[in-house]
């Protein structure tokens, strides 16, 4: 109970630094999954484009400007010195079609003006040349065909107007499920970065020379004493877990109580514990409080990048996820990854989220027996 | 002053906290971004598409169809976008649900694509079946017009030449015949701008430096500060030796990180060596500003300093954009004043126009927004470091 | 003899408080002055007021017959300071720690590594140049901040509290090195709240209490200050009742007291007190064992200035 005690104490006297670190964390947080933008999330299915035309706005011009708009976002960047070669730099379009003066006039006069086009070079972008070539080209089989303008518009607009049957068959609501997981992927870091952060902190207190002679020689056991801590440690551990699990019912709302959701949730439980122990090990590696800041970055960030945190996990090189597999965060992500493809949960599809759990509790119990080994060295060595 | 310059080499030197932020973590950091975004763009390229076909009666008597699959799943042609397996229809839902392709299509009275869920390569996958189509819809209006307009004349004695001929002509049509210009920027690679960010937050980081080494020589900062003041050298040139020899060892980790950044990361900067180097030395300034003043106005622990320090360059940096590229797009499109004023965004700004625009106007602003950003910093500090007496030590 | 130091109504405010009030006083070449008082009596304002880090709002202050500003740097040059804070840098290692300093006036660097042996020898730290302070303990520190602060031979010395937290021997190699100073001709100011020290090694003594100048004086002058001149202890069991009485009566005794078997007497005056004493005892046949006869000492001094203990540990 004293330790108790005197790990709140702490942990109040650090209040404003705790509280600064979670507040950074939930605003990285709610940004990433607010702005979850084209660079990872490729389920658009429109590109966006961006016209700037200096012809008229009739006839066949007009109607590869409608027939565009159709197929595609039609984005509206006012047209300032950098603005557009920035939108198209930071994909905010894809693809930016310059029509030129006189266009109409010069195609049907047979001479086959020029476009000149910006391309991002992406899976969008190829998607609107594909687009611009199609129509193009169809009208340019058909001009060969038919010269009269309205005539040509006719046989293009109903020949573009085919359409191939589309049937889905997943019944996912995937718009939410990847809110869902988008922010679950980033509790990676946040849950890690928060619990090995302060953890680290708190137990350098404890571990401060003095003190550690002192508890050595009280009456108090060391197991006791080690136990009493860890489980000062859980709480605070599960306070913060808790507060994120809040945080994502408001941020994503109710379909974190879908099937789905809980199994998220139960996801992010474990790997909390696994975070908890993992912290808890370096907490007894480390004697320098001023090495806490260090490592914290570079195990949250490292984890984070590698297994696939911020950058969705099929776009990581093979080489790099290769690594990722003896870091816990690998399991963890990679069981968001999983839930979000399972569509309907039974044993048989949720075996491979299992296994992953079991890795995780594998890699709690390394922890743990790895932090007592140690604790019992330090003691040997240095109090004599 | 080469005396207190020396030494202060020698301090900031052992200082392994110091080093670790200024050297060691921007470089480890950008070991990161190179593991997570080295395949990114490689991934946004149009890849090959796995697809089945489902073979019925209908598909075999679709030569038209049949041909055009093969033409694009022919994987001599350079333009080979499919990867087609024909199968039965129970083959292909099985495919589709182990997410071995993309979707199947199906041909009964028209053709119809199954598939999973939206995506990109779903989108592909239906769009080029359109063409498909399109392009047999084509023959047949274009057939149906020159039936009209010549078999009153009876040019066609076959009618099978005769559709062949036109299917011959549409496919004569290569994309090179029509007439689209890329007139792209050569440097598009956006995964760039996070590196430009790293140099950004170890630029201000650098600030570290300069505000340990300020804290050392201040009286009513540290106990050290008051025995230097009391000593015989004019504040002045104390001052300014110890200055430049901060910016000297942020100048050194700067180095490192390009070296490292450009010959193992291969991240490109652009061609112009002599405006990387201005543009880098002025952004060091920045940080070393930022730490000067930090380290004069607020009174309180080294440490608490050095966290206000890597706070302030952490937001900046997420604002221009470390932590998800476009941020700093979306706050330039919509509070532009909020990156004017910002180090870090001017930082990665100027290399970003040095690597994606020719003319020089852009970052020209940037530099001399960097140099008004240090000279206000700077102004402030020397007001703050002028005193030469406290009321309070 | 001349002046090294004038100050003349020195008057010192933060805020609310008066840390310093109309403060005059002289330092002479040569000599030792110690500034004595307790824990925030205003010592190390006075120091930091002489050396000009700290503004005041009234008075002037003269070293070495000019003004003291913060650009006098000629005078600067010619002062050393050891502040109560051990003011050293982590990174660097004992000799290179001290060579810096050293260097922020000596700027002929032969002449600096001669003067920086001097004070490692001085200070007994031949065995530990190459350690960083980390390594030193708590006493060996302040040995290296006393070198630090005084490696460039200066003229006029200051050393603010430098024994505090310190064990005896390094406090003794601290104290002889302060004499061994003032043998070269140095002039220094010393401050403390250790009386015992300050009767040691001061010629002179300026007693502070609450930013006042109380007492100042040679120890003698202000060791006469005091209205006792002699305190006497016996060990006496069992003293009856009456015989305190007699004793009171005695001749110059001021105060008699008697706890736990020990009898004390203080004197006013008077020579002979104990044989008086003893006679007294041998004619009344009282068995004594151990007798003691202190002189005062400063804190009997403050005590009766104040009412108050110099050091209230």
């Amino acid at each position: 109970m004293i330790i108790f005690k005197t790990f709140l104490k702490i942990l109040l006297k650090n209040k404003f630094i705790i509280i600064t670190y979670t507040a950074i964390l939930i605003f990285f947080g709610c940004f990433n999954t607010q702005t979850n933008d084209n660079t990872t999330n490729f389920s658009a299915t429109k590109p966006d484009i961006l016209i700037i035309n200096k012809d008229e706005n009739k006839g066949l011009t007009k109607d590869l400007i409608t027939y565009l708009n159709k197929n595609s976002n039609i984005k509206k960047i006012p047209d300032k010195k950098y603005s557009l070669d920035d939108a198209l730099f930071y994909r905010d379009v894809n693809y930016i079609i310059y029509i030129p003066k006189d266009f109409r006039e010069d195609f049907l006069a047979n001479k086959n003006p020029q476009i000149k086009i910006k391309s991002t070079k992406d899976y969008q972008a190829s998607l609107a040349e594909m687009m611009l070539k199609r129509y193009l080209k169809t009208a340019t089989i058909y001009h060969s065909e038919i010269p009269n303008e309205k005539d040509l518009l006719e046989s293009i607009n109903s020949t573009l107007k085919v359409s191939t049957q589309i049937q889905m068959t997943t019944k996912l609501n995937t718009n939410s499920l990847n809110k869902m997981i988008s922010y679950y992927n980033f509790a990676n870091y946040s849950i890690l970065a928060g619990c090995v952060y302060v953890i680290c902190l708190i137990l350098s207190s404890f571990k401060e020379k003095s003190i550690r002679k002192r508890t050595i020689i009280s009456s108090l056991k060391s197991s006791t004493y080690n136990l009493n801590l860890l489980l000062s440690n859980s709480l605070f551990a599960l306070i913060l877990w808790i507060f994120y699990v809040i945080l994502s019912i408001i941020l994503v709302g109710n379909a974190m109580f879908t099937p789905h959701g809980i199994l998220l949730i139960i996801n992010s439980f474990i790997f909390t514990l696994c975070a908890l122990t993992l912290a808890f090990f370096i907490g007894t590696l480390l004697s320098n409080k001023n090495a806490i800041n260090g490592i914290v970055n570079v195990i949250a960030l490292g984890s984070s990048f590698l297994c696939g945190s911020f950058v969705p996990i099929e776009y990581l090189p093979k080489s790099v996820t290769q690594i990722a597999h003896i870091l816990p965060s690998y399991y963890y992500i990679k069981n968001n990854e999983l839930i979000k493809k399972i569509e309907i949960i039974n044993l048989k599809t949720i075996n491979e989220v299992l296994i992953n759990g079991i890795i995780l509790i594998i890699f709690i119990l390394i922890f743990i027996l790895l932090t007592n080994i140690i604790s019992k060295k330090r003691r040997d060595f240095s109090y004599q | 002053m080469r005396h207190n310059f020396k030494y202060t080499l020698k301090i900031l030197f052992q200082n392994k906290a110091l080093i670790f932020w200024t050297f060691a973590f921007p470089i480890i950091l950008g070991t990161f971004f190179n593991m997570a975004f080295s395949d990114i763009e490689k991934n946004e390229k149009l890849a090959i598409i796995d697809v089945a076909v489902v073979k019925n009666e209908k598909f075999e008597n679709d030569e038209f169809l049949k041909n055009a699959l093969k033409i694009l799943s022919d994987k001599k042609n350079k333009d080979q976008l499919f990867n087609i397996e024909y199968v039965n229809q129970k083959q292909a839902k099985k495919l589709l649900v182990e997410d071995k392709i993309t979707g199947y299509l199906i041909v009964t009275n028209k053709p119809k694509i199954v598939i999973k869920s939206n995506g990109i390569n779903e989108t592909i996958f239906k769009y080029i079946i359109e063409e498909i189509t399109t392009t047999k819809k084509m023959v047949n209006i274009i057939a149906n017009n020159r039936l009209y307009k010549e078999i009153p004349t009876n040019k066609i004695s076959n009618i099978e030449n005769f559709y062949t001929s036109i299917y011959k002509k549409i496919l004569s049509l290569k994309d090179e015949s029509i007439n689209i210009k890329d007139i792209s920027n050569k440097n598009l690679s956006y995964t760039m701008i996070e590196f430009y960010t790293l140099i950004a937050m170890a630029c201000l980081y650098g600030g570290i430096i300069g505000m340990t080494a300020i804290n050392n020589n201040l009286p009513n900062m540290s106990n050290k500060g008051k025995r230097i003041a009391i000593s015989s050298i004019p504040k002045k040139k104390l001052l300014l030796s110890t200055v430049a020899a901060s910016y000297l060892v942020q100048l050194i980790g700067l180095i490192l990180l390009f070296i490292y950044t450009i010959f193992i990361l291969k991240i490109d900067y652009g061609d112009n060596i002599f405006l990387i180097i201005l543009l880098s030395l002025v952004s060091s300034l920045a940080g070393l500003s930022l730490g000067i003043t930090v380290s004069c106005l607020i009174k309180s622990s080294e440490n608490t300093k050095t966290g206000i320090i890597l706070a302030l360059t952490m937001f900046c940096c997420f604002l221009s954009g470390m932590m998800g590229i476009t941020m700093k797009y979306i706050i330039d499109k919509n509070i532009p004043l909020l990156n004017k004023i910002n180090p870090a965004s001017m930082i990665t700004d100027g290399f970003y126009s040095l690597y994606y625009y020719d003319t020089l106007s852009r970052y020209t602003k940037n530099i001399i927004s960097l140099l008004i950003f240090s000279i206000i910093l700077l102004v402030i500090a020397t007001f703050c470091l002028r005193r030469q007496k406290y009321d309070n030590i | 003899m001349e002046n090294t130091i004038e100050v003349k109504n020195l008057t010192k405010k933060y805020k609310n408080l008066t840390a310093i009030n109309d403060l005059s006083f002289s330092v002479k070449k040569g000599e030792i002055l110690g500034l004595l008082g307790p824990n925030g009596s205003g010592k190390s304002t006075t120091i930091n007021c002489l050396l000009s880090l700290l503004s005041y709002d009234q008075g002037s202050i003269k070293i070495f017959n000019e003004e003291m500003t913060p650009d006098s740097y000629e005078i600067k040059r010619k002062i050393g300071v050891v502040f109560q804070e051990v003011a050293i840098f982590e990174e660097l290692t004992v000799k290179d720690n001290i060579d810096y300093f050293c260097g922020l006036y000596i700027k002929d660097k032969n002449t600096r590594k001669k003067y920086i042996e001097d004070a490692i020898k001085l200070v007994g730290l031949e065995k530990f140049k190459k350690f960083y302070p980390k390594q030193l303990s708590g006493g060996l520190l302040r040995r290296l901040n006393i070198a630090c602060g005084i490696a460039h031979k200066p003229k006029l010395i200051f050393l603010d509290e430098p024994t505090v937290a310190v064990d005896p021997q390094s406090r003794n190699n601290i104290l002889d090195g302060i004499q061994k100073l003032r043998n070269q001709g140095a002039t220094i100011i010393y401050t403390t709240h250790y009386m015992e020290e300050v009767e040691l090694i001061c010629d002179r003594i300026i007693i502070l209490d609450k930013g006042k100048i109380i007492a100042s004086g040679t120890l003698d002058e202000l060791k006469s200050l005091a209205t006792i001149e002699e305190k006497v202890s016996v060990e006496v069991q069992d003293l009856e009742e009456k015989y305190l009485e007699e004793i009171k009566k005695l001749k110059y005794v001021d105060l008699v007291t008697y706890q736990n078997n020990n009898l004390q007497i203080t004197y006013k005056k008077g020579q002979n007190n104990i044989s008086h004493l003893i006679d007294f005892f041998n004619k009344n046949k009282i068995a004594y064992n151990k007798i003691f006869s202190e002189r005062p000492t400063l804190n009997d001094v403050f005590l009766e200035l104040t009412g108050r203990e110099l050091r209230n540990e």
